[in-house]
This record gives structure tokens, C-alpha cells and sequence, in this order.
């Protein structure tokens, strides 16, 4: 089969075509860097199906990051039967640099001029021809997001790779045309395969070239040497970009014509940013919007209209009595959305999904399951361990969901990009440069892909530190475990607002994020903090199908997950917690001698200090087990949350029979763990804070080995992930508990922070003398 | 014990067994681990083939610093 590979410049439009040619819903952001690693899909429109490969974003063939090194030796090793070079036709002349370095490689090309729409829209022209007749290779226009142009493109694509293409370069005119030449020659007499890029990225210096060719360099330093320039001197590297540049802006660049403008005019993207990144305004105004999203999603006072105008409950109003009919969907629906305050989207639809569908779903299968001539212990099992545990986890699909529509809303206008850049400032105090924030915020979705999305990040140091802290930017899988603990504070000791503590343990995990690096980096992990350069895309509309994409791939992701690992892990549950170390069957009221409780009970001390361990008493070790089950799937945590309360609520002794375990997305099994541990608000927080540190999940946990590859690196992550989360899950509960141990957390921090400055100090002195 | 318990029983060794063998299976292949089969969105990049390992294996040593 034959392969094309998408080449061009980051955020130029290239994932966006590769969906378009192959009915793929592979991730498409509004900011350069989205894919760190190429795809494959298959076209089928051509005389022969053709394999498209989607390649990671790249400015030249001299790669600065793992990612860009990805690309750049697929297209010379591999060698695609055609490179269709993706230019962003509203950045034409940047674009084109890249184009003539790919044109220097003997491979069929072809120039796919994309977001030709928005140049119309703008009223510019570009003559594709012209184009074509200096560039010798063809160029089609298209609009990779409206599908326009895709079939001319693939057709002139395959027709092209059944031809031989021999490199041509624009440097031929330049200065450096007989140093190329004679480098050329040489590396021709010694084989090399398509000499003239090897001999172009020898002269300029490329590393990757040099280590290469390491014989042939004495010799090439000898042609050097009779080169002069007055301008550039001998930065080869230089002369060359500014040769290439000089070319495409006096041969290429005519080839647009822009629509005359009587004087200079901000566009939209420009006075949107003039607000948006303000110096002063810009976080605030990211806050803001932070809090709107988790206003959106999870208040049960939306816009706080309820406090403010004192609204009357559905009791009140005589709607909602002991009496009610519980199949009135009417007034079940209205319950859904109004109560004594109007919910808010997220809510609402959290509502519906539980109270309606899932909630009715599995009430009835559990109700069938109750009536068959099963045995008490089958029927436990499947009531109790699988559909508790199923449920639980499916009830937070719809905040989930709505959460992460926000998040891909701004992604996919491109504001995220814009944090980045004003956060830039800010980061480089704690020695990361802004573009380390673009993982970070993909951690709010999941953590395996933001790990690897710090390929982008060029300093190995900064790449490792950021890796370290993605999981502190808790994930849609941990999202379970904030609501529904948040929930059972407010719901049990009527403590707060869910929405707040939702968001303030959002915030927790960030201000972790930022002093574990700030630590990191001026101690273990010192180095310079690379410069932060990025292309700012401008603002668009996101694109619906792009929406729906994302949500449908988060929602097949996390129901596929609860039929699997999470199913999996609740029936091992169940059994541990029925069975004794002796093989004997447990009733629930027996769990406390189970082999999950033995074994707990031998950890439980360790988590003394966070609130939840010993000093819970006999039933404590619960929260151990679901921590530990968290470190499988964060999803984990609320399943055995679900399976383990099913059996409490069963103790007479405990008098917790009137919770619904299935019901309120987890909140009611969390009440039924207070209620049997007497555990307090803040060793609840720190049990919060604790799974939002720890190890995160298997997956992550074995991206982050592979992205890290150093063993030691590896190792030190693992360390850190533990003693930090201790450490913070120590700190909230000591000091929720006993306010005046802030001082000596404080005095800890100040020492440890003294040690630090003067050790960086005596260094810095050795280093000066030496 | 009826055949009900014992189905039970039987189908719920087979999803455990199920689901930790396909993950090493998945693992063993050079897939990933982290349950989407990789084909989520994200996932070209979470998708690490032996080929792909050994691409990223001395990539950042490629890269220019």
C-alpha cells in the first residue's frame, strides 16, 4: 500500500485533514503542538487504498524537540511515496520555509495550500500556478475543515508518487550555492542517498547531520573556511535560513495578493487578546472563567439565585410529599432541575442520567435479580459488589462530560494557547516556560496523553519536572472521588458548597503542582528555563463536530473502562471482603474478618497521619483498601467506595440501613463510610488530597516510565508521587484538625526553603571561583 | 449450588482472567495499557508500538539543544 505522510508547520491544519481523509476522530487542538507522535489511517478514494500518516508539527528539518525529530526521520527514512506538505496559505511565507527543505529530499511532493477560506474571507488571492511553476511542484487549495479541495488533493497526490523526484533547492541562486555544490560532490563519492539535504544540513551545522557524517566534517570545515559573509560571519545556520527566507519572499510571496487596506486594522483575534492576555487582567480573567466552568458543572444554585432570592423548595410548593407518586416524571423531572434553586447545566443533566436512566436501570436489573431463585451470596454479588460498583463509576459520566466540553470549548477557540503565553510570566519564577502549561492543562482530561504531550517541551530537566506534577492536575477519572466525598461533607455535616470545594481542590492541586516544581527546580531537577516561543493561533468558533468528537471519544473511553478493569477490580473486591483467610464464605455483616480487612489492618497505621487510618477504629481500613484500589483506575476509589458501603449499610449494629448506596453518584456510600468510621471533614480533605497526588493510575504510571526512560528519573518520579502526596494530605488534616500546627508546617517550609537558597548560594560561589 | 451460582462464578473468573490477560497481551504487543485499545483520540501518542519504542528510544539526545 502506498503511504503519504502530512508534513507542514504546527497547527497548520494537518490532524484536521488527516480526520477529513480518513474518518478518524483523532485529537485536533486551536494550539501548535497537539500531536506529538505520528498516526496511521487509510484513504480510499484514490485508484488504491493509500495509507495517510499524520505527523507531528515541524518549523524546519532541524529538530529542537523529541516530537519534531519523530517527523523529520519518518520523512527520510521511511521515505513515503508522497509528502503532502500542509501550508497555512494565511501564513504564507513562513510556511513556505519549511516547503523548501522538504523540496530539498528526493521524495514525490505535493503543496496543499490549506484554510483557503479564511484567504478569501479576507479578500486576499493567492495564484496556486504561479506557485506551482516556481516551487516545480503542484499545489492544490483546499480547506481541510470544510472538506473542500480533498479529492483534486489526493488525486494530483497520487498521481505525483508515481513518479521519481529528484531534491532541488532555492538556495542554488545564494552565495552558499558552491559550498553546497562541493559538499554535494563529496558526499556523493561516498554513496550518501540523496546528498543534497545531507550536504545543505552538513553546512548549516545540524547536529543530527554532524554525528552522522563525523568523518566528512574536517573536510567540509576546510570549504568553510573559504566562505566569508560581512553579515552572519561563520553562523552557517544563520545564512542559510536567511538565503531560504530572501528567496521565498522575492520568488514565492508574489504569488499572494492581498486586498488593499486603507490603513492598518486590528482583527478580531487581536482586540479579543488585548483583553484576554492582559498583563494585570489576564489571570484574573482565566480564574474567572475557571470558576464560571465548575459553576456550570457542578452547583445546585445556579447563578446563585436560590440564596438570593430565597426560592421555595419543591416541598414547599407541595410538589415533592412522602406521598408522591415515584413514577410522575413530570415532577421527577422538574426535581431534576429545580429545588429550591435553579441547577445548573451540569447538574441538570447529572440529574436526568442518574436519577432517570441509570438509577432506573439498574434499580430494575437489581430488582430482577432479587426475585430469582439465586442464593443470597450470587445475589450480593451482583447487586452489591457488580452493580453498586458499575453504577457509581457511570453516574459521574455526565459531569465528566460536561466538564470536559468546557475545557474543549476553549481549547478549540484557542484561548488555551493564550494561557499559556500569560502564564509564561509566571512559570518562569518557578523555572518552567509557559509551554509546559499545555500538558498541564491536558492533564485535566487525562494524563497518559499530557505525558506524552511533553515531548513538545525541548529541556529534558523541564520535561521530567512537568511529567512529575501532570497527575497533581486531577483528571475527568478522579473527578468521582472529589464529588462525591465533597458532596457527602456538605451532605452529612452540612459544611460548605460542592461547587467551591470542587474548584478550591482543583486549586489545591495546581498550587501543589507549582511548589513541587518550584522545589524541583533548585534542587534536584536545576536548569535554565529554555525560552517559550509560540505561534498564537487566532480565535475561531469551536467546531461542533470537533466537540462531539472529543466527548464521544471520553465517553467511550470511560464506559469501556467501567465494563472492564472496573468491573474486574469490584468483583476481586467483593470476594476479598467475603471471604476469610480460611476459605469460609463471609455474610456482610462479617467483612471486618475478610481477607481485605486483614491485610488492610496491616497498612492502616501509615495513614495515621492523614487522617485515615487507626484512629478510625475498626472500619477504617476502608478508605485504605479504596485508595490502594485507586492506584489500578482513579475510577476504582468510588466503585469500592460503592461495594464496600453496600456491606456496612447491611450491619444492624452500624444504623445506617436508610442510605441508597446506588443513589446520589456515590455521596450516600461515602455518608455510610462516615457514619461507620466517624471519620471528620478534615482527614476527609486529606483523603481527597491524597488520591489526587498519590501514584496516579497503571496507565499513567507506565507512560510516565516510557516518556522518562532514565530508570533512576523513573524511580525518583515514584518517590516524589508519594512523599508529596503524604506530605500534603499530612498537612490538611493536621492543620484542619489542630489549627496552630500551621506554624510548624510553616516553620518546616521556611527551614527547608533557607537550606535550599543556601546551598544554591554555595554553589553558585564554587562555581564563580572555579 | 444451582447452575446460576455457577455461571456466576464462571463469568466472573472470565472477566478477571479476561481483563488482566488482554492487558498484558495489549502490553506484550507494544500497545498500551491505559484501556481505551488504543483508539482514542489521543491515542497515536499513547499507542507505543516496539517500532515506535525504539523511535523515542535516543530521541532526546537527537534533538538540538
Amino acid at each position: 500500500m502506498k503511504r503519504f505522510a502530512l508534513a507542514g508547520n504546527p497547527n497548520c491544519g494537518k490532524t484536521t485533514l488527516f480526520n477529513s481523509l480518513t474518518g478518524s476522530t483523532a485529537h485536533v487542538g486551536n494550539w501548535p503542538g497537539v500531536t506529538v507522535d505520528k498516526r496511521d489511517g487509510v484513504y480510499k478514494k484514490t485508484p488504491e487504498p493509500v495509507a495517510i500518516v499524520d505527523l507531528p508539527g515541524i518549523y524546519s528539518l532541524s529538530p529542537y524537540t523529541p516530537e519534531e525529530v519523530i517527523a523529520r526521520n519518518y520523512i527520510l527514512d521511511e521515505k513515503p511515496d508522497c509528502v503532502i506538505n500542509i501550508v497555512d496559505a494565511t501564513n504564507l511565507e513562513r510556511n513556505l520555509y519549511l516547503t523548501t527543505q522538504i523540496l530539498e529530499i528526493d521524495v514525490p511532493m505535493v503543496i496543499a495550500l490549506n484554510m483557503m477560506d479564511e484567504v478569501e474571507k479576507a479578500g486576499d488571492k493567492i495564484d496556486a500556478e504561479l506557485l506551482s511553476s516556481r516551487l516545480g511542484v503542484p499545489v492544490v487549495k483546499i480547506s481541510a475543515l470544510k472538506e473542500n479541495g480533498l479529492k483534486d488533493l489526493m488525486e494530483t497526490a497520487y498521481a505525483a508518487s508515481l513518479k521519481e523526484r529528484v531534491g532541488t533547492t532555492v538556495l542554488e541562486e545564494s552565495s552558499l550555492a558552491h559550498l553546497i555544490g562541493d559538499v554535494r560532490i563529496a558526499l556523493k563519492g561516498q554513496g550518501v542517498k540523496g546528498p543534497l539535504f545531507h550536504a545543505i544540513k552538513l553546512v548549516e551545522n545540524d547536529s543530527i547531520e554532524v554525528e552522522m557524517h563525523k568523518e566528512t566534517i574536517p573536510m567540509i570545515d576546510e570549504f568553510k573556511a573559504t566562505h566569508e559573509d560581512d553579515v552572519f560571519g561563520d553562523d552557517f545556520e544563520a545564512l542559510v535560513a536567511d538565503a531560504r527566507y530572501k528567496y521565498i519572499s522575492e520568488y514565492f510571496a508574489p504569488a499572494l495578493s492581498k486586498k488593499k487596506q486603507e490603513k492598518f486594522s486590528m482583527s478580531r483575534s487581536d482586540k479579543a487578546d488585548k483583553v484576554l492576555t492582559h498583563k494585570v487582567w489576564g489571570i484574573p480573567i482565566f480564574l474567572v472563567i475557571l470558576f464560571a466552568i465548575f459553576h456550570l458543572t457542578f452547583s445546585e444554585d445556579f447563578l446563585y439565585l436560590g440564596a438570593i432570592f430565597k426560592l421555595p423548595t419543591l416541598e414547599d410548593l407541595g410538589l415533592l410529599t412522602e406521598d408522591a407518586d415515584p413514577l410522575h416524571y413530570g415532577v421527577r423531572l422538574l426535581a431534576c432541575i429545580y429545588d429550591g434553586a435553579v441547577f445548573s447545566p451540569g447538574v441538570i443533566i447529572n440529574n436526568i442520567w442518574n436519577n432517570m436512566l441509570v438509577g432506573e436501570l439498574f434499580g430494575r436489573l437489581g430488582g430482577l435479580v432479587e426475585g430469582s431463585s439465586m442464593a443470597p451470596w450470587a445475589v450480593g454479588l451482583i447487586n452489591n459488589g457488580i452493580f453498586d460498583g458499575i453504577s457509581s463509576v457511570l453516574s459521574f459520566l455526565p459531569p465528566i462530560l460536561v466538564l470536559f466540553l468546557f475545557f474543549s470549548i476553549l481549547e478549540d477557540s484557542g484561548y488555551m494557547a493564550r494561557i499559556a503565553f500569560i502564564l509564561d510570566r509566571m512559570f518562569r519564577r518557578f523555572g518552567l516556560s509557559g509551554r509546559a502549561f499545555m500538558p498541564m492543562i491536558m492533564g485535566f482530561g487525562c494524563s497518559v496523553p499530557a505525558m506524552i504531550n511533553t515531548r513538545t517541551l525541548a529541556d529534558d530537566k523541564e520535561r521530567t519536572a512537568t511529567v512529575r506534577v501532570i497527575p497533581f492536575f486531577s483528571c475527568g477519572a478522579k473527578l468521582p472521588i472529589l464529588t462525591a466525598v465533597a458532596g457527602a461533607i456538605v451532605a452529612y455535616f452540612g459544611v460548605g458548597n460542592a461547587d467551591v470545594i470542587t474548584f478550591l481542590m482543583y486549586l489545591l492541586g495546581i498550587v501543589t503542582a507549582v511548589v513541587t516544581v518550584l522545589l524541583m527546580r533548585n534542587t534536584t531537577l536545576k536548569g535554565e528555563t529554555p525560552p517559550f516561543i509560540m505561534e498564537l493561533p487566532a480565535y475561531h468558533a469551536p467546531q461542533f463536530k470537533n466537540l462531539m468528537a472529543h466527548l464521544w471519544d471520553k465517553t467511550k473511553h470511560f464506559v469501556k473502562k467501567a465494563f472492564t478493569i472496573i468491573l474486574a477490580s469490584t468483583i476481586v473486591i467483593w470476594f476479598l471482603t467475603h471471604f476469610s483467610f480460611n476459605w469460609h464464605f463471609l455474610e456482610d455483616e462479617a467483612i471486618n474478618e475478610s481477607i481485605l480487612a486483614g491485610v488492610s489492618q496491616l497498612v492502616q497505621p501509615i495513614f495515621t497521619p492523614l487522617g485515615f487510618g487507626s484512629q478510625l477504629g475498626q472500619f477504617g481500613w476502608v478508605f485504605v483498601v479504596a485508595a490502594v484500589a485507586g492506584l489500578i483506575a482513579k475510577e476504582n476509589v468510588i466503585a469500592t467506595f460503592a461495594t464496600l458501603a453496600s456491606c456496612l449499610v447491611a450491619m444492624a449494629n452500624l444504623n445506617i440501613g436508610g442510605l441508597d448506596i446506588a443513589a446520589e453518584e456515590g455521596i450516600d456510600a461515602v455518608q455510610a463510610m462516615i457514619l461507620a468510621t466517624g471519620i471528620s471533614v478534615p482527614a476527609l480533605i486529606a483523603f481527597i488530597a491524597f488520591n489526587m497526588t498519590t501514584i496516579p493510575c497503571f496507565a499513567a504510571v507506565g507512560t510516565a516510565k516510557a516518556e522518562l526512560g532514565d530508570k533512576k528519573r523513573f524511580n525518583g518520579t515514584l518517590i516524589f508521587w508519594i512523599t508529596s502526596s503524604y506530605a500534603v494530605a499530612a498537612m490538611i488534616y493536621t492543620i484542619g484538625s489542630w489549627w496552630w500546627t500551621a506554624f510548624i508546617w510553616a516553620a518546616v517550609a521556611a527551614a527547608a526553603t533557607a537550606l535550599v537558597v543556601l546551598k544554591n548560594k554555595r554553589a553558585a560561589k564554587t562555581v564563580k571561583a572555579v | 449450588m444451582g447452575v446460576l451460582e455457577i455461571a456466576l462464578i464462571v463469568g466472573c473468573v472470565a472477566i478477571v482472567t479476561g481483563v488482566v490477560v488482554s492487558r498484558i497481551v495489549r502490553k506484550k504487543r507494544g500497545g498500551t495499557t491505559c484501556d481505551c485499545g488504543c483508539d482514542c483520540a489521543h491515542c497515536a501518542g499513547c499507542a507505543r508500538s516496539a517500532e515506535r519504542e525504539g523511535d523515542s528510544k535516543g530521541i532526546n539526545h537527537l534533538a538540538k539543544r
